[in-house]
């Protein structure tokens, strides 16, 4: 290896390291005992794995609820956003109509409304509607903020579909909604694919509005739980540890199966912007 | 476009309405109601009283916390900005000295699927004190640098920086993607032309990478900003805007104000600066894009 390739290869794996080796290190860390943890040196392996650490974070933690509970609120709020988002791309991008280049416009602009400035006014209203400290009122809101980049990505990719499909279903005298649902949603499969990784991820992740709307236990997603913990068990620090990476398994798992897709979702998402 | 579909106004309802009605009404009307609440003295239980816009002129002539978080918030633009280059840089090193290019990016892209609880908590317990157990402070001691330890993100002076890094941390790998997935898009021919011209590395990288990855360029410049100016969830996680204010941002202040001192009023005022910002920023940089075009 030239010295060239040293001084170039060699800052690019220092920038590996320090975007892995915390990661690792969080893993080690969930594995010792307290007393090693303040004593021991920050690269030392434990004297022996102390599982029992994961055991309590387990079991303390409500971990399976959490899990369960984000489960459910992101995988409504996925199919709710698919199902909303292809429909009226799909209008926005084919029908004729004056209404469409406005539509488009006001969902363009949500894309950069920050959805913190929404946190009070929801409150207020999901308070005096009676949904305040359920799922709904989380997967609503989600919902809302993840149709304009969905409609982007979408509609973008519609525009393109040759009209000679449409024509000769027309023909056939297919209604317009079978025609959607049997052949322009099947063919729109990659867009969709890309929506649902974009919108599974930052939903999944969601903390500041589950912390806000939520005050029930038993309806904490994950990140909102996982943050519960952190401030209510400040002194076991083996658990603590073991139980951030009983919080990030869950995506680590699915970004190893589906790193290729991930990425090209996520840049779908950030060009068709 | 040859016109379009031509569709009865009620199929038209039935396939745009549902999604317009779910993001008008929970995306644009709570940011109306939010301007209409700035105007407020409320504390969300008994009377609101309308005061005009005194809470905004609170906000600017009065509040020294507020020009504190404003102070922050773009200071974490200004360092994302510096981010912005470092970013390409690495995607165009990556893509011509690494062979395994598809893993390196795409290990730099783990931290960016995690959630900010996470990515907070973890640095946390990274910029612990000594006693317990952080990471960097252990790294100083062991490298010699033992006067260097500091309790990271309680010490005022230190606090914001450590915050930024962590924001930097975690958009890192997104954007060494962005920019390596657009370099991979040019055609090998063009660099082979420059070759033959006698421009070669770093110089063909000046007049074959920089203008073709243009509109990626401006994409996430667009991106970055808006998204410094959004920070939010690692200073909640991290410090909660402390110590003393010293890691505030407008996010924070806002939901500081709106939901522990329940300032109704004066919250939403800052809500609304928020949203103003971030809507400016976006044209000014579309704008100032469209000049370069």
């Amino acid at each position: 290896m030239s010295l060239k390739q040293i001084l170039i290869r060699g800052p690019l794996l220092i920038l590996l390291a320090t975007q892995i080796y915390p990661l690792f290190w969080l893993l080690l860390y969930s594995l010792k005992t307290t007393d090693e943890i303040m004593k021991g040196s920050f690269i030392a392996l434990p004297d022996s794995f102390r599982w029992g650490n994961y055991a309590k974070a387990f079991t303390e933690g409500h971990y399976l609820k959490y899990l369960w509970n984000s489960i459910i609120v992101t995988c409504i709020t996925v199919a709710v956003t698919i199902l909303l988002s292809t429909m009226v791309s799909y209008a926005l991008a084919r029908f004729k109509s004056r209404m469409s280049q406005p539509v488009l416009l006001l969902f363009m602009i949500g894309i950069m409304i920050p959805i913190q400035s929404t946190l009070l006014p929801l409150m207020i209203i999901f308070r005096k509607i009676g949904i305040l400290d359920t799922h709904l009122s989380l997967i609503l809101p989600y919902v809302a903020f993840s149709i304009p980049i969905a409609v982007m990505i979408m509609s973008g990719f519609m525009r393109d579909i040759p009209y000679e499909l449409e024509e000769s279903a027309f023909i056939d005298g297919a209604s317009i909604l079978r025609m959607f649902f049997s052949i322009v949603l099947p063919i729109s499969m990659p867009p969709v694919m890309t929506v649902c990784i974009l919108t599974f991820i930052s939903n999944w992740n969601e903390y500041i509005m589950a912390a806000t709307f939520l005050s029930s236990v038993d309806l904490r997603t994950l990140p909102f739980g996982t943050n519960s913990f952190m401030s209510q068990n400040t002194t076991d620090y083996g658990a603590l540890g073991a139980y951030l990476v009983m919080s990030v398994l869950p995506v680590i798992l699915i970004y190893f199966f589906l790193s290729e897709k991930i990425t090209s979702g996520m840049m779908a998402g950030a060009v068709k912007g | 476009m040859n016109g379009g579909l031509r569709v009865s106004r009620r199929i038209y309802a039935v396939f745009v309405l549902p999604s317009l009605l779910v993001y008008l009404l929970l995306v644009f009307f709570p940011i109306l109601t939010s301007v209409y609440f700035s105007m407020l003295n409320w504390s969300g239980i008994g009377k609101a009283k309308y005061i005009g816009i005194e809470n905004f002129v609170n906000l600017f002539t009065k509040d020294k916390v507020f020009w504190t978080s404003l102070k922050n918030t773009f200071l974490i633009v200004g360092y994302s900005l510096i981010e912005l280059p470092i970013t390409l840089l690495v995607a165009i090193l990556v893509n011509r000295h690494v062979r395994r290019s598809n893993f390196l990016i795409s290990v730099y892209f783990i931290p960016i699927i995690m959630s900010s609880v996470v990515v907070g908590q973890l640095w946390k317990a990274i910029y612990n004190p000594v006693s317990q157990g952080g990471m960097l402070n252990k790294i100083l001691i062991s490298t010699g640098l033992e006067s260097w330890t500091k309790a990271w993100i309680a010490d005022p002076s230190t606090a914001i920086y450590a915050l930024i890094i962590v924001g930097m941390w975690q958009v890192f790998g997104y954007y060494v993607l962005l920019y390596f997935t657009a370099i991979r898009g040019i055609p090998d021919e063009l660099f082979e032309a420059a070759r033959i011209d006698g421009a070669e590395g770093l110089k063909a990288d000046l007049h074959i990478t920089l203008p073709l990855v243009g509109y990626v360029i401006k994409i996430s410049t667009i991106l970055m900003v808006v998204g410094a100016l959004k920070a939010f969830d690692i200073v909640l996680v991290m410090t909660g805007g402390g110590p003393a204010h010293r890691t505030e941002v407008i996010s924070s202040y806002m939901y500081n104000m709106s939901f522990i001192s329940l300032k109704y009023g004066y919250g939403s005022a800052l809500s609304t600066v928020l949203v103003l910002l971030c809507l400016i920023a976006t044209v000014i940089m579309n704008r100032a894009f469209k000049r370069f075009d």
